[in-house]
C-alpha cells in the first residue's frame, strides 16, 4: 500500500478584519477524508481552486501537519517522518521549479545528489538513463532560463526521478505547457508509472491529464471526496447524453425527435446531443438514416471536462464516497 | 557518526556554495561590482573612522590597529556568514510568502539546508575586504593571523543566528522583512563602534537583544592580547545566540502558513 488515509482533517484559521476589530474564522480545508493507494497505481486527485487538493498533497508529504485523522505514506506518518520519507518521494510542482535558473540542469542535478545522498556511481547510472529516456542530451548544458517550458519541465520530472522515488507527487505539471510538449510529458509520466512501477499521484486541471496519465479519480470539493472510481466508471455513471455527428451525400431532413437536441446543423452535416436517459442511441441512429444517405456517422462522448465540471456543480454532502483501491 | 555527519554537511555546503557561484558568474559584470562596490563602501568608512579617532581620541585604550581589526573582523565574519549561508537574509519572505514547503520536500534538516541556498555577491566584498585589510594595515604575526581566522568563524556564527531570529519574526508578525532588515542594519551598524564606549543599559542590551558585543568586544581583546579565553567567551557568546536562533526558528515553524507562490530557483 502506497497511500492510507483514515479521516484526515485539515482546518485553518483565519483571521479577518472588521475594522479595528480582528475576527477568527475557521475554515475547513479538508474535512474527514478516507482513501488508498495501492503501489504501482495512477491517481488523479481533481478539485475545482480552494477544494483542499493541495492541502491534502502538503499533509501527504509532510509539510502541514493535520488538525485530526492518519495517514501513512510508505508505511510513514509523513508529518512525523518527513525527512526519512523525503528519499522516498518526488515532487514536481507546476507552479514552482527545483532547477536554478540561471544554470544548465545538468548543475541542479549534481546538487540534488549531494542534497540526497546519493551513491556517486548509482546516481551517474540513473542520470545518464534520465537523459535518454527524457532526451535531456540537446539541452543539458543550456542554462534553465534558456529552455522553452516544455524542456524545462520534462528537466523538472527527470530532476524528482534522480533519487529513484518509489511516489511521484505532481501538481499540474503541464500548465502553460503546448499540446505537444503537454503529450510527450505524459508519456513520460503514464511510462515510468508502467515500466518502473512508480505509484503518482497527479492533480491537474487538465482533463487531458488526467485521461492519460490517471488509473483511478479522486474528486474533491469543499474538503470532501465526492467521486472515487476508475475514469470509465466515471465517465458511465455521470453520462447521460453522447454526441452524434452525421455527414450526408446531399440535403437532409430535419431532426424531429424528443431526447434528441440539435447542436450544429449545415446542408451536408449535423450534430445531435442524444439525451440518452430520453431516448436511446439506438432509436436515433434510426431517425438520422432516416434523413438522408449517410456519408458518415460517428458517436462520441462529451470531453471529460463537461464530466467534470458536472461533478464539482453537485451539491456536498458529508458523506465521502467509498474507500476504493 | 557526527563527524560523518558534519562531513557530509560540509560536501552540501560546498555543493551549494559552488552553484551559488556559478549562478551569479552568469552575470559576471553585475556580481563583480556589487563585491567591489561594497569593498569600496568599507575602505571609505574605514578611512573615516580612522582619522576619526587620530582627530579626537575619545577610547583612550583603543588604537587605529584596533579600530582596522574590528572592522576587518566584522567584515570578514559577515562575508563568510552570507557567502555560505546567504539564504538567512531572506527567511523573512521566505516565510511570509509561503515558500518554505519547497525546502520542506528535500531529506535534510530543514533550517540548516534552508540557509544554503542563496549567496549575497556584496558579502564576497566584504570577505575580502576583512582578511585584506587585516593583513595590509594591521600585518599579524602567524599566532594573531591563526586566531583572527578562527574568531571570524564565531563572527560568522553570531551573524547567522541573529539573521535567523531576525528573519523568524515572520513566523509571529507576518510580514517582519523590513524589521528584520533594519535588526540586522542595527546590528552591523553597533558591531562596528569600538565596544569601550557603551556602558550600563546599553552593554546590557549589546549583550543579549543586539549581541554586537561578541563581535566588538571579545574577538578585539583576544586579538590584542593573544587570549585563548577570551577567543573562548566570543565562541561561547555566538554558539549561544545561534541555539537561541534555531529555538526560535523551529518555534515559529509550528505557526508557519505555507503559501502557493511561483517561484524560481537561484
Amino acid at each position: 500500500m502506497a497511500i492510507k488515509v483514515e479521516n484526515l482533517t485539515k482546518q485553518f484559521i483565519l483571521n479577518k478584519r472588521d475594522g479595528w476589530r480582528s475576527i477568527k474564522t475557521e475554515v475547513l480545508a479538508v474535512d474527514s477524508i478516507n482513501f488508498s493507494v495501492n503501489s504501482g497505481q495512477s491517481l488523479a486527485l481533481i478539485g475545482p481552486n480552494g477544494a483542499g487538493k493541495s492541502t491534502t498533497i502538503k499533509m501527504l508529504t509532510g509539510i502541514l501537519h493535520p488538525s485530526a485523522g492518519q495517514a501513512k505514506v510508505l508505511g510513514l506518518t509523513p508529518w512525523r517522518e518527513r525527512t526519512r520519507l523525503a528519499y522516498q518521494i518526488g515532487a514536481v510542482f507546476g507552479q514552482r521549479s527545483q532547477l536554478w535558473y540561471h544554470l544548465p540542469p545538468e548543475d541542479t542535478f549534481e546538487l540534488l545528489s549531494r542534497i540526497y545522498n546519493l551513491d556517486r556511481n548509482q546516481y551517474k547510472e540513473q542520470r545518464n538513463l534520465l537523459i535518454e529516456r527524457f532526451d535531456l542530451g540537446p539541452f543539458l548544458k543550456t542554462p534553465v532560463r534558456k529552455l522553452s517550458l516544455g524542456q524545462r519541465m520534462r528537466a523538472e520530472i527527470a530532476a524528482s526521478l534522480l533519487h529513484k522515488p518509489r511516489l511521484l507527487f505532481l501538481d499540474e505539471p503541464t500548465i502553460g505547457v503546448d499540446i505537444v510538449a503537454r503529450q510527450e510529458l505524459r508519456d513520460l509520466i503514464r511510462e515510468w508509472n508502467k515500466q518502473d512501477g512508480v505509484t503518482v499521484l497527479i492533480t491537474s486541471h487538465d482533463a487531458g491529464d488526467i485521461e492519460h496519465v490517471a488509473d483511478r479519480v479522486i474528486v474533491i470539493n469543499h474538503g470532501h471526496i465526492v467521486l472515487d472510481d476508475n475514469l470509465s466508471n466515471m465517465r458511465q455513471r455521470y453520462l447521460s447524453s453522447k454526441i452524434l455527428s452525421a455527414r450526408f451525400h446531399g440535403e437532409h431532413k430535419t431532426v424531429d425527435l424528443h431526447g434528441a437536441k440539435v447542436l450544429q446543423s449545415a446542408n451536408y452535416s449535423i450534430e445531435v446531443e442524444i439525451d440518452t436517459s430520453v431516448v436511446t442511441t439506438e432509436k436515433v441512429i434510426k431517425h438520422i438514416l432516416e434523413l438522408g444517405t449517410i456519408a458518415d456517422i460517428s458517436i462520441e462522448d462529451p470531453p471529460l471536462e463537461e464530466i467534470i465540471a458536472h461533478i464539482y456543480s453537485q451539491p456536498v454532502t458529508n458523506n465521502d464516497s467509498s474507500t476504493h483501491t | 557518526m557526527f563527524f560523518a555527519k558534519i562531513l557530509n554537511y560540509i560536501r552540501l555546503a560546498i555543493a551549494y556554495v559552488r552553484l551559488n557561484w556559478l549562478s551569479h558568474i552568469e552575470y559576471r559584470n553585475a556580481f563583480y561590482i556589487e563585491a567591489a562596490g561594497m569593498f569600496l563602501n568599507n575602505v571609505i568608512w574605514l578611512v573615516f573612522w580612522v582619522y576619526f579617532f587620530k582627530a579626537f581620541p575619545t577610547v583612550p585604550t583603543w588604537t587605529s590597529s584596533d579600530v582596522i581589526t574590528l572592522w576587518a573582523i566584522s567584515a570578514a565574519g559577515w562575508g563568510i556568514a552570507f557567502v555560505i549561508f546567504g539564504n538567512c537574509r531572506f527567511l523573512a519572505n521566505i516565510i511570509s510568502t509561503g515558500q518554505l514547503d519547497a525546502w520542506m520536500l528535500y531529506p535534510r534538516h530543514l533550517l540548516s539546508h534552508l540557509i544554503l541556498g542563496k549567496m549575497k555577491p556584496s558579502a564576497f566584498g566584504d570577505m575580502v575586504f576583512g582578511f585584506a585589510m587585516y593583513l595590509f594595515f594591521v600585518r599579524p604575526d602567524f599566532p594573531h593571523l591563526a586566531l583572527f581566522c578562527i574568531l571570524t568563524v564565531s563572527v560568522a556564527i553570531l551573524f547567522t543566528g541573529f539573521s535567523i531570529v531576525a528573519g523568524s519574526l515572520s513566523f509571529f508578525l507576518g510580514n517582519a522583512e523590513s524589521l528584520a532588515l533594519h535588526l540586522e542594519f542595527a546590528m552591523i551598524c553597533f558591531c562596528t563602534y569600538p565596544a569601550p564606549i557603551f556602558e550600563g543599559r546599553i552593554r546590557w542590551l549589546l549583550y543579549t537583544v543586539l549581541p554586537a558585543l561578541f563581535v566588538s568586544y571579545y574577538p578585539i581583546e583576544a586579538l590584542r592580547n593573544l587570549s585563548i579565553e577570551q577567543a573562548l567567551y566570543a565562541f561561547a557568546g555566538s554558539l549561544a545566540f545561534a541555539s537561541i536562533a534555531v529555538y526560535v526558528f523551529y518555534f515559529g515553524l509550528k505557526r508557519y502558513e505555507s503559501g502557493n507562490l511561483t517561484v524560481m530557483r537561484g
